[in-house]
């Protein structure tokens, strides 16, 4: 029990009993709303309307999430999602692997403009470019294309992904690059064989980065792919809604649907996420 | 560091083949080597964001309606005249900044309190984290959609805890104010995590013996929370503060998800509008000088990001 001898302002609530409520605080603010859903998508449709409402499951049932997956074509909500981030999460560790080699190497004369600009990008508002880029992907014939969609999102997570990167690279001794390149090695062989396999935490925390920014992103989804059997999982989930109907028990369970793959995510890769997001942090 | 010297060694082995030609091909000097790597990344940034900010500030001037059929017509500035006049603009742009200045400080001390806490040495640390992860990785429009269905005036749970504590229960989204409100708090919950994560990375760097030594001093809690916590969190704390600032500049998908902008418009954003003029009317010269707008504002917070990593780093 170091922390109870030890002074740190967590001493301020260091008994037990208080750091129980401090983990309660916290858990229930985190975890509510999500529970909150499972619960709701867990309930018959009677059960929803009972005064005074129910907290959990009187009989629980998955007829939600049968009638999530027959209502509308979930499957193909999800697989547009998943292939989309993960496409534009290939794609952005590509360019941004292949940047940051340069920024953390190669002595560019530049680097300090180049550095901001990409900050500056990194908080770029992509909503101001919806008429351009809707303009350009219509003339490219793009709209209604995974690529439209992949295009955008990879510029999203290149700033954030690139300077993880920098930051990885310039943690790897030049030695070992120079030893392979004296073995025979080309720059671009050491860099695939040497420094990227080195800084596999450091792109394994970009990826995950860009695929959570992919698989949130909701507006360019929305205006860019009117077809129904191309939208992506928060575009998708709109079409639950009837003009007057609101099936909250169907739409729970989409949503669980949805949250479930990047939650196992999070909880396998929870400490490396959170040492990208302080390395770069971007995200609202 | 055994992790290290292994895969160093094992690159060492297979570099002793003979690279593939096309690899050899690209062995070039530094410089050139420089412009090559940065060359996909230049070429997508030109074609996604520079070239059109270029069309965008260019169709900014035009008259230029998809529904209407006709060519675009170069007006000069009149949409922008057009924009202010337009109550609708003026009523977007209010909210949007309302928002961030609602939303901003509310994210920054809920976020500062789980940080407090997430910060205590508990015996596990993982369900502290997931409890701020999770809410980090839910998308917005999730987020928006989930407390819509909180603050439903029925059957929702934020009423039934009104109702159990001997409150009347809100018709949260039939007035401007109580829709506001419940945009605002969706919003804060939302993004306070991201703030926690940061700053509980910032508390986590501020060495133990600061304290040791406040306490020799004979300084009290509260003393040591202002004078050493606090200042010492102030560089994690700014950057945060600005890229949360951006952000809530652009809100779009927790209005657009729990109220659509109603009632009338006394919840809808900047972002909304545009989402409105470009997708729904497809007024693109309008929605353009929109954008335009929006763009300044953005670039304006960006300015003073980078001026502050400036100062920082001089």
């Amino acid at each position: 029990m170091n922390a109870l001898v030890s002074s740190s302002p967590a001493q301020l609530l260091s008994g037990k009993p208080l750091r129980f409520i401090a983990a309660g605080i916290l858990l229930i603010n985190g975890l509510f709303p999500a529970l909150w859903i499972l619960f709701t998508s867990l309930k018959t449709e009677g059960e929803l309307t009972e005064k005074p409402i129910t907290w959990f499951p009187q009989a629980p049932t998955l007829a939600n999430y049968v009638q999530a997956f027959s209502d509308q074509p979930l499957h193909l909500f999800l697989f547009n999602s998943f292939m989309v981030a993960l496409l534009s999460t290939c794609l952005t560790l590509l360019v941004s692997v292949l940047a940051a080699y340069a920024l953390a190497r190669l002595n560019l004369r530049y680097r300090g403009l180049i550095l901001s600009v990409i900050v500056a990008v990194s908080t770029f508002p992509l909503v101001t470019l919806l008429v351009p880029l809707f303009e350009i992907m219509r003339a490219l014939n793009l709209l209604n294309t995974w690529i439209a969609l992949i295009l955008p999102y990879t510029v999203l997570s290149l700033p954030v992904c690139t300077l993880i990167l920098v930051s990885f690279f310039e943690g790897i001794p030049r030695d070992l690059e120079n030893a392979a390149m004296i073995d025979g090695c080309t720059r671009l062989g050491a860099l695939f064989k040497v420094v990227v396999p080195l800084s596999a935490p450091g792109v394994f925390t970009a990826g995950i980065l860009a695929f959570v920014n992919a698989w949130d992103e909701f507006l360019l989804a929305l205006s860019f792919n009117s077809n129904p059997t191309l939208r992506t999982l928060p575009v998708g989930i709109q079409l639950y809604q009837g003009e007057f109907a609101f099936p909250w028990p169907v739409i729970s369970a989409a949503l669980v649907v949805g949250i479930v793959p990047v939650a196992i995510l999070i909880v396998i890769f929870q400490e490396r996420v959170v040492s990208g997001l302080t390395a770069g942090g971007i995200k609202g | 560091m055994a992790v290290l010297s292994i895969s160093a060694r094992d690159s060492a082995k297979d570099s002793e083949r003979p690279s593939p030609v096309w690899i050899r091909w690209l062995d070039l000097s530094d410089r050139a080597m420089a412009v090559l790597l940065l060359l996909p990344a230049a070429v997508l940034l030109a074609l996604i964001i520079v070239y059109p900010i270029g069309r965008l500030v260019y169709t900014s001037f035009f008259n230029l309606s998809l529904t209407s059929g006709l060519p675009a017509e170069f007006v000069g500035l009149e949409n922008y005249r057009i924009m202010l006049d337009d109550p609708v603009f003026w009523e977007t742009t209010w909210n949007t900044v309302l928002i961030t200045l609602i939303t901003v400080p509310g994210a920054l001390l809920l976020g500062l309190g789980l940080a407090l806490l997430a910060n205590l040495p508990f015996a596990m640390q993982w369900p502290v984290r997931l409890s701020l992860l999770i809410p980090w990785a839910l998308p917005l429009s999730f987020a928006g959609l989930i407390f819509a269905w909180f603050f439903h005036y029925e059957y929702g749970v934020v009423n039934d805890v009104l109702n159990r504590l001997g409150f009347e229960g809100v018709i949260w989204f039939n007035s401007p104010n109580w829709a506001f409100a419940a945009i605002c708090l969706t919003i804060i919950w939302k993004t306070s995590s991201f703030m926690a994560l940061i700053i509980l990375a910032g508390l986590q760097t501020i060495p133990r013996s600061l304290y040791e030594a406040a306490d020799v001093d004979g300084a009290g809690r509260l003393r040591q929370f202002f004078e050493i916590t606090l200042p010492l969190l102030k560089p994690a704390i700014v950057v945060a503060l600005i890229f949360r600032t951006i952000t809530a500049l652009q809100t779009f998908d927790i209005p657009y998800m729990m109220t659509g902008g109603g009632p009338g418009s006394s919840t809808a954003t900047l972002a909304m509008y545009i989402h409105q003029n470009t997708v729904s009317f497809l007024d693109l010269g309008y929605g353009s000088a929109l954008a335009v707008v929006m763009f300044i504002l953005s670039m304006g917070v960006t300015a003073i990001y980078l001026r502050v990593i400036r100062t920082r780093e001089a």
